[in-house]
């Protein structure tokens, strides 16, 4: 082999063939996607209170993610993905509203769906009762979340739940960091004030 | 103890209720997870061809867009007793490009406003 042709070779073979990208890709946004799915799927559940449909908008944020962002650097992923979500969740307020108008006009019932974190099998190796005081903070948590606006508790699981900084956070819920700060500030204020001392 | 420091507290009593939650989360419902996960991913072997639809999607999109403001604005007016008044929010909800299958579901969010204004003019 000739010096040209060798260089030639070695340049080549450093180039990925674009089959190789689609599968390190693949493999990056596997390994995301299941890194961030199970606390997604909490986040919405507590937000819309439903698990099949907090299923249902993870895995088209999951869908979505992948046709518009998987280009974007891995960085870039955590707040696009919960900012397709949150848009996920705003959205299916709007329509609940809509259905609640004709639930309520055809005299149905609209009770919450049975406790499905109650029936789940504890990982961490607590006795029962330190199960159930965990269980049951964590759901008068979710009952006073469920009583905060809208975007306090976008601020609040998402900074808290999910961890993410000020600026993806500003970045998932479409807003300044400015705003974030409030939001997230009137959260915990209002959060500690209905849980009480004793929670 | 300062408010900041009863904040902190209160933050991670929260951040760790949430992870045992989390943890709790039942095998069926994993499984349905990574159901959906590979159903993600499979859309990135799509993605040559989305790309060369790519190319007309935003000409799609103003299209689309532009039907949708002349019906609810000017040429193709509904009848007279569906509520002009929510348009703006109608077509909020449908330009936002996470709701176009909102679309599909037109003749029925028409019935609801045409069923409240017959119910905001009885009595």
């Amino acid at each position: 082999m000739t010096a040209r042709s060798s260089v030639f070779a070695v340049s080549f073979s450093r180039e990925p063939s674009p089959g190789v990208e689609t599968l390190q890709r693949e493999q990056e946004l596997n390994r995301f996607l299941a890194e961030v799915e199970k606390r997604a799927l909490r986040i919405t559940e507590i937000s819309i209170r439903d698990r099949d449909e907090a299923l249902d908008l993870v895995q088209n944020a999951m869908i979505k993610l992948v046709r518009k962002y998987s280009s974007r650097t891995s960085d870039e992923w955590t707040p696009l993905f919960y900012r397709i979500l949150q848009n996920g969740v705003r959205d299916w307020h709007r329509r609940q509203t809509v259905k609640k108008r004709v639930i309520v006009w055809f005299g149905g019932s609209d009770d919450e769906d049975p406790d499905v974190i109650a029936k789940a099998p504890d990982t961490a190796g607590r006795t029962p009762h330190e199960q159930l005081e965990s269980h049951e903070a964590m759901k008068d948590l979710e009952r006073a979340l469920a009583g905060l606006p809208q975007r306090q508790k976008e601020a609040f699981m998402l900074r808290t739940f999910e961890g993410l900084d000020v600026a993806d956070t500003a970045t998932a819920m479409g807003c300044s960091a400015g705003s974030v700060k409030t939001h997230y500030s009137r959260a915990v204020h209002s959060l500690r004030e209905t849980l009480g001392d004793h929670w | 103890m300062s408010e900041h420091n009863d904040d902190e507290l209160f933050e991670a009593k929260a951040k760790g209720l949430f992870d045992d939650s989390v943890q709790a989360i039942d095998g069926q419902t994993q499984s349905r997870l990574n159901r959906g996960r590979q159903k993600a991913l499979a859309e990135l072997a799509r993605r040559p061809a989305a790309g060369v639809l790519g190319i007309w999607a935003p000409a799609t999109g103003v299209a689309v867009a532009a039907v949708v403001a002349v019906a609810l604005w000017s040429g193709n007016r509904p009848p007279a007793d569906i509520a002009p008044a929510s348009s703006a929010t109608d077509l909020e909800i449908l330009l936002n490009e996470d709701s176009l299958e909102m679309l599909e579901e037109l003749e029925f969010y028409s019935w609801i406003e045409l069923d409240e204004d017959a119910g905001a003019n009885v009595g």
